[in-house]
């Protein structure tokens, strides 16, 4: 039953005793009007049993004026008569009207007028000119016959007066009848309405109730699904491995799951309605600033924001985590912002484990050097242990001076490659001035002996020296890596191009800014990267020279380029016609460093 | 010069220190043969009664493991001693080899322990 049906239940049960009460209404007008009429018959029987005892009164004074003269023959007696004569008629034709249609009263009273008129004309008339005549008037006959006529008069008008009685009696018992019968009416319709009513009324309302019935246990069963929904909701986020805390718009911890609290510190109850940044206080693991929220950027991009790296999370206690957190907003149907979600775990293991990666393929790239190292000085240096050992068991003075001449040389070698291994390791804090063509040549140098092992041929195209700041142990590291790579993929035979493209600062066809720097391109024609594989090369661990590598090299080289907020990207064929590798690498002259990028 | 006259083939990609190498080795009354690579190296194996070989690992081309085994192949009682910078090769390559020693040992180990090298040849 929806709203409107039952707005219509209402309007019924309000409308159908409003019908019924008209309808009762109306036979009661009814019944009213129709003793209304019987009444009005009543008092019709009244005025003329009264307008009938009149003129008895009036017939009644002119025989007795009559009477009077007839005696004693003055005038003063005659006066009565004369009195009642004068209007008489009048009075007659009243009761006349009265009668209305009544065909049996007008045929009574037109015999009372005839009557009247006779006793008037017959006897009254004549009694009175005998008395003025000075006569007498006490003959018994015609007094007897005066009063056989006036008999008839007073029959006459006791007829009308009986008749008209007879009605009156008849119609008030019709009127009581009337009465009786609308009191009877009355009570059946009241009863038959009510009955009715409450008929209907209940039968509307048994709908009403059942429709309510129905709707509580809608209500009930979408409760239950609510609390299952949300209990099943509750576990989820209960087990999830990561940190969850919702806030609302405000950036007010609203739900924090049991990961969360125990990675914060902050109970439920304390955390629930404190502004996020409080429960939440992330720094910068490098620089200790604090770092603005997930959720305050979310706000400012209206967007998911990704993971941020190197943030620390203070928890309540003081003590530290290294964390990765992201956020994203909750959105109403309307699409506004409703909310943040924000999602964090503990990577502390997870970077620990990564440092001692990075620091493994550091000392294997050191012992790769170290031993490349040895080889170059272990060569001159046997010679010149050699030649010692000759000039010291009996060598001529000529000898001797061609002896200490190839010492001499030998150890200019020894001396050229320390040269170039001092820059090698010299550690700084700070990013540096660092000359790539410098750096590029004398990395190399140190090569050539192994590029002259893997018979690659190198040529280096490098127009002039480009210097951009940098770590010059971690750049040595990373194109003493690609290096590597180039010249293993393209051995034997092949040919490796090392290039350095200076570019100025300016905008590109998207409109992208671009920094000043210079892009290091290391070019092999080997065998080239199959589409398969390539996605995975800057991946650690993965290595496609099985045992000879630690799989790090491009995950390592990867990192400290992106420190240096540079660029590494790597193209690759494997046509027959164009086969070979590419890898860029663009380092701005003066880059932001992303301290702690390592 | 207890030993005189045994021919000993060097090779070494290193000019100066082939030369050093030689220079020593006559003083101690060696014939030398010299070779700057693997190929050529060996073609003076095949075409010359060789008593020892002092062979350089690390070189272009053929390294001196690929040179070692196709001496052996041809003369395999021909002892060799391989040279190299490098520290540790592997044992594979050095159990091809009669000795293995590192460069900037010395001379007196290196003409020690030819010595002897010939010196086990020749009572076998």
């Amino acid at each position: 039953m929806n709203l409107s049906q039952f707005n219509n239940i209402l309007r019924q049960v309000f409308l159908l005793p409003v019908a019924a009460l008209l309808v009762v209404a109306g036979a009661l007008y009814f019944q009213i009007s129709g003793a209304n009429a019987t009444v009005n018959l009543i008092q019709n029987s009244d005025a003329r049993i009264s307008q009938a005892t009149l003129v008895a009164k009036l017939v009644v004074d002119e025989e007795s004026g009559l009477r009077g003269y007839a005696t004693t023959g003055d005038l003063r007696f005659f006066q009565p008569f004369t009195d009642a004569e004068s209007h008489v008629q009048e009075e007659i034709q009243k009761l006349d009207d009265l009668a209305g249609d009544d065909a049996g009263q007008k045929h009574d009273i037109n015999e009372l007028r005839e009557r009247y008129q006779t006793w008037h004309d017959g006897f009254a008339l004549p009694v009175i000119g005998q008395v003025r005549g000075g006569g007498k008037a006490s003959d018994v006959e015609l007094n007897l016959h005066g009063k056989r006529l006036m008999d008839d008069v007073r029959r006459d008008l006791n007829d009308i007066i009986q008749k008209a009685e007879e009605n009156r009696e008849r119609r008030i018992v019709q009127w009581h009848q009337q009465v009786h019968t609308m009191l009877l009416v009355l009570l059946f319709l009241a009863l038959g309405m009510g009955v009715l009513i409450g008929l209907f009324t209940r039968n509307r309302l048994h709908s009403v109730s059942a429709a309510y019935r129905q709707s509580l246990e809608i209500l009930g069963r979408r409760a239950e699904e609510l609390f299952q929904s949300e209990q099943e909701l509750r576990t989820t986020l209960d087990s999830i491995g990561d940190g969850v805390i919702t806030c609302d718009a405000e950036g007010r911890v609203q739900m924090m799951n049991p990961v969360a609290r125990e990675l914060t510190g902050w109970s439920q109850s304390d955390a629930g309605g404190q502004p996020l940044d409080k429960v939440f206080h992330i720094i910068n693991e490098a620089t200790r600033e604090t770092v603005e929220t997930p959720v305050a950027k979310v706000m400012r991009l209206n967007r998911i924001v990704g993971r941020a790296d190197h943030t620390m999370l203070i928890r309540r206690d003081g003590t530290e985590l290294n964390i990765a957190d992201s956020g994203a907003p909750i959105r109403d149907k309307k699409g506004e912002t409703i909310g943040i979600v924000l999602v964090f775990r503990d990577i502390t293991m997870e970077r620990k484990t990564q440092d001692a990666l990075i620091a493994n393929e550091k000392l294997a790239v050191a012992g790769r050097l170290a031993a490349t190292i040895a080889h170059e000085i272990h060569n001159p240096l046997d010679s010149v242990c050699n030649l010692l050992y000759l000039m010291r068991n009996g060598a001529t003075k000529e000898e001797s001076g061609q002896f200490m001449d190839m010492a001499e040389q030998e150890l200019a070698r020894v001396t050229q490659i320390s040269r170039a291994m001092l820059g090698l390791y010299r550690e700084s804090k700070a990013p540096v001035v660092v000359d790539l063509k410098e750096m590029l040549q004398e990395i190399l140098l140190l090569m050539e002996r192994r590029l002259i092992d893997l018979e690659v041929t190198v040529s280096a195209d490098m127009p002039k020296s480009v210097s951009v700041a940098a770590f010059p142990a971690e750049l040595r590291q990373v194109f003493t890596n690609l290096i590597t790579n180039a010249a293993e993929a393209a051995s034997p035979g092949g040919e490796v191009k090392v290039s350095i493209t200076p570019q100025a600062a300016g905008v590109d066809d998207t409109g992208q800014k671009l920094q000043a720097g210079a892009t290091v391109t290391i070019a092999d024609n080997g065998g080239g990267v199959a589409d398969d594989i390539r996605p995975h090369l800057f991946q650690p661990f993965f290595t496609t020279k099985g045992e000879r590598g630690t799989g790090l090299g491009l995950w390592v080289s990867r990192g400290i380029i992106n420190k240096h907020g540079g660029t590494i990207s790597l193209t690759s064929d494997t046509r027959q016609a164009a086969h070979g590798t590419v890898v860029s690498v663009f380092l701005a002259t003066n880059p932001t460093i992303n301290a702690g990028g390592d | 010069m207890k030993q005189s006259s045994n021919l000993v083939l060097c090779i070494d990609d290193e000019l100066v220190g082939l030369q050093v190498r030689k220079i020593l080795l006559e003083r101690a009354g060696y014939r030398v043969l010299t070779a700057q690579d693997g190929p050529s190296g060996l073609e003076l194996f095949y075409a010359n009664p060789i008593e020892a070989v002092v062979l350089d690992y690390s070189m272009p081309g053929m390294h001196g493991g690929e040179v070692a085994v196709r001496m052996r192949q041809a003369k395999p009682q021909v002892p060799i001693l391989l040279l190299s910078a490098y520290m540790g090769l592997s044992t594979e390559l050095t159990a091809l080899v009669d000795l293995y020693m590192t460069k900037g040992e010395g001379a007196p180990v290196l003409l020690e322990k030819l010595g002897s090298l010939l010196q086990l040849v020749s009572t076998r």
